[in-house]
């Protein structure tokens, strides 16, 4: 190696170090640690008793485990896909250039910058049966509204409603990305004689379209890993009927409530797994589905 | 320049549906912040009510704030007896129960009621359509005696009055021990526990500024931090070729993938033998080695600097830090700040690692203290709990209004955001 | 060889300068703030700090407030006569889901020295190894187990070791609001005897606001089954076996049954169990779930004055002995009589049946002064202390032995009775098992099944049957795999 390749190594290693050092202590060991205790009986306080899968098989035939991850796939692709749609639409609308669209952007942002646990308790105090917000507003016009958060069946659409009021930062990114659509494009569409759908159809959205992946993927990933709202508005067990029980609550149950370390880093690691299939998923869909610039 | 685009044609169209979605999506938090200033009565009212309202009756020209007014029902006498465990206090009873100057009164021992006969003196003659109403008090920890007012209905009006004393309640409540709760604000607030106070300290009590304290302590270690080795790693990811950069990269891309609740069961462990548990650390010193997304962010940005303002600072002499230092971070100004922006407000808003890590009270963030106090008292005293949440969330508004430009060239430039 | 600053930057590099200064600075008072907790080398008769976790407040925590201020005083007094006395001195913290956080304290290598904590938690906690045995202590201090009434003594002890001790006990009866109770013309001072007697009684004490075709509102009592339920507005519920929510899993004990048969068998879909949870069914069916649920939404917390019992909406609960200081405080003029809950018909010798916990003290493992911590469960176990104790919190001691004193200036009206039933032979608390909390945890969604009628109670019990005896068996498993080296 060269002189100077020499020292542009070292200088490189020396730049990296604290990545290196936080990677292997904070990130690559817990990672293995975590392996290697889903194959243990671990309750911290004792030492770990290797076990080897047995942890995995109860997994599989653990109707908790199935459940919470029904219930987190449900919140995930509901938030995911209404969050889309609805920050999407705002973008849209505020593309035009409409007066006031520093107001209205700052209303549709604000709530997704509020902290998860005071924003859960506001909703909370809004769904509220008889005196919350919602159900008034319901009743105003005819309906009865359902208990929300006590009813099994209405309490997961609770909390998606919720996390799509949050949508906010997510509806900044495509406004940026549409604003980065060259007009050139809509101009040519329009000589060809399209109408409003079919520019939105075939130039906006191939155009923005690595940005949708984007942020798709990472709001996938987190909502995979939904907990704060959960644990706030429903308690920790998910009541009622463990409706809102989600992944990553019922590992906080089963890890810090039963002390099941071992039980806990398993479930951790599937959770791992499945992120890594969906985001291999989403990469392979998109070559399919994202246009790139030339 | 603009052009005669018809997309960009704005139509009363887009003005209906705006509207309408910008009234849902501001309601809440306007929600939020009314009912934080209701006076307690009015917060469970069915069906509730916007604006802040109290009601008020008038003695001696000087309104004072009373409570709903219940009816009387029938008429009644008010008298004060002279002797017997109501000595010297206002008594409503039945004008049946008051005779010869004698008023019965009857209380409940066990499963039986014990009637007893005092002397006492008629105050005055309440009829059946009057109302009663007490003085009202904002805090539940007041000591003094409610005064009790029998007067006519409509000498009580009802009128748009916000509570601002909700806050200092509020405060007042997120103590973590009764007796606290009782104190004079300013006494309670002076003898706090914060993060550089002994531990055991005589007298230090966790209060509001504990959890402010800890929080801001944890917010600002974690943007130095974050700032600090991100930027030397996206430097030496970006503006130095070496071998294996490139590798090294791919597997930060990667690690962007792995969801803390996998780390979280051995970064515990891990922090039980390094002994933080029960101390702050565990929150912010991991951030002085270095974050995946904030790496990421800033080697982007700093791949658009054009290599040449490097190559003519090292052509004058300065070595790989003195570049860094002297020409790329002054650059990067934009970059930095959305880094510094967003990694406080991701360490002001974080729940799941501060309730796994901090076992000490004394050091738990604002976002625990909240948590807290809606597990002990949530359902009863909303009104508080709105102060308290709002307590949580305003000065994050304060900040993005501060801050906007940023925020939002960070998000749209990053796709960040989210917690 | 060092580069000379590029030319119009001399001064960024300054403020560079700077920053790298407050930086290190910032930092520097970080670490300092985290080494100040640490405590230092304490001097020969300096104070012996200790920490005590406990998870009451309000009154319940004034009362050991008290105990805590006697017990310091004492050993500051102690410490004036005696100068080479250090003196211990007792720090209370209020925490909040304390059977949560204090296990992950002493998991993570950091817990109080003492804490207060359910009696309920102990089995779970002695498994996990996260408590410290108090055998050795006690029989060094001469301890007599016989002091104590055996049923809250038990609640301390598991796998034949000590490892807690009954700090304040409770029982559970049927409380009843006597004006509501003459509202509805029934005697108030005959309570239900049986089951089916609370039956008939809630139906009379049921009202409803019903809207009638023309729009007038009319209050009705009863069940009204042929009402619309658009047009009816539940106002006061006779008996909800859903308030308050706290003894849910245990409503098959009144009928005979029990959650844990011996400590290797699960009997929850015992039948006694399921004609139990049949019965709470029951009210769900006569009332709605939705009216329910939304009636319930509008309850306070369960010790506010928007509690269900304390604002009249709920004429029957069962409740605790505790119940009377939150009447006293925030619903002053309620009329009301408390009475053993009643049994299922033809079934007297399960008369006297209660839930009887008990709040208990444990010392943790890893706990950093465990002696001192020790001497002061002793000061406090003993029978003065103990009764100010217990009677500031308006409850019973758990102590066989009962000083004409407190008797006398006991304000709970019916503390006797409350008492009796702790010492019922019927007085029973949750199962001793290491996976309580999975098992409750279980038994609440059942629960939730049950009156959601979602599923019939004998399903959803046999379900958690077969689940739970596999969680005890796999944790006799584990138990053994860690005993054996």
């Amino acid at each position: 190696m060269s002189r100077v390749a020499r020292a542009n190594l070292r200088n490189g290693l020396l730049f990296c170090l604290p990545w290196l050092i936080g990677l292997s202590v904070f990130l690559i060991y817990p990672l293995c640690a975590a392996f290697y205790y889903s194959l243990c009986d671990y309750s911290v306080l004792l030492p770990p008793v290797f076990i080897g899968f047995d942890n995995y098989v109860d997994l599989a035939s653990d109707p908790l485990f199935w459940k919470s991850l029904r219930n987190t796939a449900y919140f995930a692709t509901g938030s995911v896909t209404l969050g889309l749609l609805v920050s999407l639409t705002l973008a849209l609308l505020l593309n035009s250039k409409v007066k006031g669209v520093g107001v209205y952007r700052t209303i549709f942002f604000l709530p997704s910058l509020m902290p998860v646990v005071a924003g859960s308790i506001l909703w909370m105090w809004m769904y509220n049966g008889q005196s919350g917000l919602i159900n008034t507003a319901l009743r105003s016009i005819g309906i009865d509204g359902p208990a929300w958060l006590a009813d099994p069946t209405w309490s997961k659409p609770a909390i998606v409603i919720m996390a799509v009021w949050g949508a906010g930062n997510a509806m900044v990114v495509y406004l940026a990305g549409l604003q980065d659509v060259p007009t050139s494009l809509y101009e040519a569409a329009l000589i060809d004689g399209a109408g409003f759908f079919q520019r939105l159809i075939h130039v906006t959205i191939p155009m923005i379209s690595p940005v949708i992946y984007f942020n798709v993927v990472l709001s996938i990933i987190s909502g995979f890993q939904a907990f704060t709202q959960a644990f706030i508005m429903t308690g920790s067990t998910g009541a009622p009927e463990r409706s809102t029980l989600f992944y990553v609550l019922n590992l906080y149950n089963v890890g810090f409530q039963d002390l099941r370390m071992g039980y806990a880093s398993a479930m951790a690691w599937v959770l791992f797994v499945i992120i890594l299939v969906l985001t291999f998923a989403a990469t392979k869909l998109s070559k399919r589905w994202v246009t790139y610039d030339r | 320049m603009p052009s005669p685009n018809p997309l960009t044609r704005t139509t009363p169209l887009i003005h209906l549906p705006l509207v309408a979605l910008a009234t849902v999506f501001a309601l809440p938090l306007l929600w939020l912040l009314l009912t934080s200033v209701q006076p307690r009565e009015q917060v469970g009212k069915i069906p509730p009510e916007w604006l802040p309202r109290q009601a008020f009756i008038h003695v001696q020209g000087e309104p004072v704030p009373v409570t709903p007014p219940l009816p009387v029902g029938s008429d009644k006498l008010v008298v004060i007896p002279n002797a017997g465990p109501k000595q010297g206090k206002h008594l409503l009873v039945d004008p049946a129960d008051y005779q010869n100057g004698q008023v019965t009164v009857r209380t409940q021992a066990a499963d039986r009621i014990i009637e007893a006969h005092y002397p006492a003196q008629l105050e005055q003659a309440v009829p059946a359509r009057f109302v009663i109403v007490k003085e009202w008090f904002l805090s539940k920890y007041t000591s003094r005696e409610a005064r009790v007012f029998y007067v006519e209905p409509n000498a009580v009006s009802r009128e748009i009055a916000p509570v601002f004393g909700n806050y200092p309640e509020a405060i007042r409540a997120l103590s973590a021990s009764e007796k606290d709760k009782a104190r004079p604000l300013g006494e309670l607030l002076g003898k706090s526990a914060l993060p550089w106070t002994h531990k055991g300290d005589r007298g230090n009590t966790i209060t509001f500024l504990t959890y402010l304290g800890n929080t801001l302590l944890v917010a600002l270690l974690s943007v130095i931090g974050t700032l600090s080795s991100s930027s030397l790693v996206a430097y030496g990811l970006s503006r130095i070729p070496w071998k294996g950069r490139t590798t090294l990269f791919n597997i930060t891309l990667a690690t962007m993938m792995v969801p803390f609740p996998v780390l979280m069961v051995p970064l515990y462990g891990v922090f039980r033998s390094l002994g933080w548990i029960g101390t702050l650390m565990p929150l912010w010193v991991p951030l002085f080695f270095g974050g995946a997304f904030n790496i990421f962010l800033l080697r982007q940005f700093f791949l658009t600097i054009p290599s040449e303002l490097s190559d003519a600072a090292r052509i004058d002499g300065c070595s790989e830090f003195g570049i860094f230092w002297r020409v790329i971070l002054p650059l990067s100004r934009p970059a930095l700040s959305v880094v510094a922006l967003f990694t406080f407000l991701s360490a002001w808003n974080e729940f799941l690692a501060p309730l796994i890590f901090l076992t000490e009270p004394e050091t738990f963030t604002m976002a625990l203290g909240l948590q807290q106090y809606q597990s002990q008292f949530g359902g009863s005293e909303w009104h508080l709990l709105m102060g308290a949440s709002a307590l949580l969330v305003v000065p994050i508004i304060a900040l993005f209004f501060f801050a906007q430009k940023t925020f939002i060239q960070g998000i749209s430039t990053t796709g960040m955001g989210g917690r | 060889m060092k580069g000379r600053p590029a030319r119009g930057q001399p001064h960024r590099a300054r403020i560079g300068a700077l920053v790298a200064v407050f930086a290190l600075g910032l930092l520097a008072f970080g670490l300092l703030t985290v080494l100040s907790s640490c405590s230092s080398r304490p001097s020969k008769n300096a104070p012996r700090h200790i920490t005590y976790w406990e998870k009451w407040t309000g009154f319940e925590a004034e009362a050991m407030d008290a105990i805590i201020e006697d017990f310091n005083a004492r050993e500051a007094a102690r410490a004036q006569s005696d100068p080479n006395y250090a003196p211990i001195e007792v720090e209370k913290v209020t925490i909040s889901k304390l059977e949560q956080k204090l296990l992950i304290a002493i998991a993570g290598g950091n817990p109080p020295d003492l804490a207060g904590n359910y009696s309920f938690c102990v089995a779970a906690y002695a498994d996990n190894g996260a408590l410290t045995d108090l055998g050795p202590m006690l029989k060094r201090a001469g301890f007599d187990r016989s002091r104590y009434i055996d049923h809250y003594m038990q609640l301390g002890e598991y796998r034949g070791k000590t490892w807690a001790l009954p700090l304040v006990p409770a029982s559970t009866a049927l409380l009843l609001n006597k004006r509501l109770f003459k509202e509805a013309g029934l005697d108030p001072e005959r309570p239900p005897i049986t089951i089916e007697e609370l039956d008939a009684y809630a139906e009379q004490l049921t009202r409803w606001e019903v809207t009638l075709p023309g729009g007038e509102k009319r209050i009705r009592t009863g069940y009204l089954p042929e009402v619309p339920t658009a047009q009816k507005r539940l106002i006061q519920a006779g008996f909800l076996p859903g308030e308050p929510s706290w003894w849910l899993y245990g409503y098959g004990d009144y009928f005979g049954g029990r959650l844990l048969a011996s400590p290797e068998k699960i009997s929850a879909a015992d039948p006694a169990n399921v004609r139990g949870f049949d019965w709470v069914a029951s009210y769900s069916k006569k009332l709605g779930i939705g009216v329910i649920k939304r009636f319930r939404s509008g309850f306070g917390n369960s010790s506010s004055p928007q509690s269900a019992f304390l604002s009249g909406k709920v004429a029957m609960v069962m409740q605790g002995v505790w119940m009377h200081n939150y009447i006293e405080k925030y619903a002053p003029g309620l009329q009301w009589s408390a009475a053993p809950f009643p049994y299922p018909a033809g079934h007297p010798e399960l008369a006297g049946t209660t839930h009887a916990e008990a709040d208990v003290l444990m010392i943790p493992k890893g706990s950093a002064h465990p002696e001192e911590a020790f001497a002061f469960m002793q000061y406090v176990s003993t029978q003065p202390v103990l009764e100010k104790l217990c009677l500031a919190q308006q409850k019973f001691t758990p102590l066989k032995d009962v000083s004409e004193r407190f008797w006398h200036d006991h304000p709970h009206p019916y503390i006797r009775l409350f008492r009796e039933l702790g010492t019922s032979k019927n007085a029973v608390a949750m199962p001793q098992t290491g996976i309580w909390n999975e098992y409750n945890r279980e038994l609440g969604n059942a629960v939730d099944l049950i009156q959601n009628l979602t599923e019939p109670p004998a399903r959803a019990l046999a379900d958690v049957q077969t689940k739970m005896q596999v969680a005890l068996d796999r944790n006799r498993e584990i138990l053994a795999r860690r005993a054996a080296p």
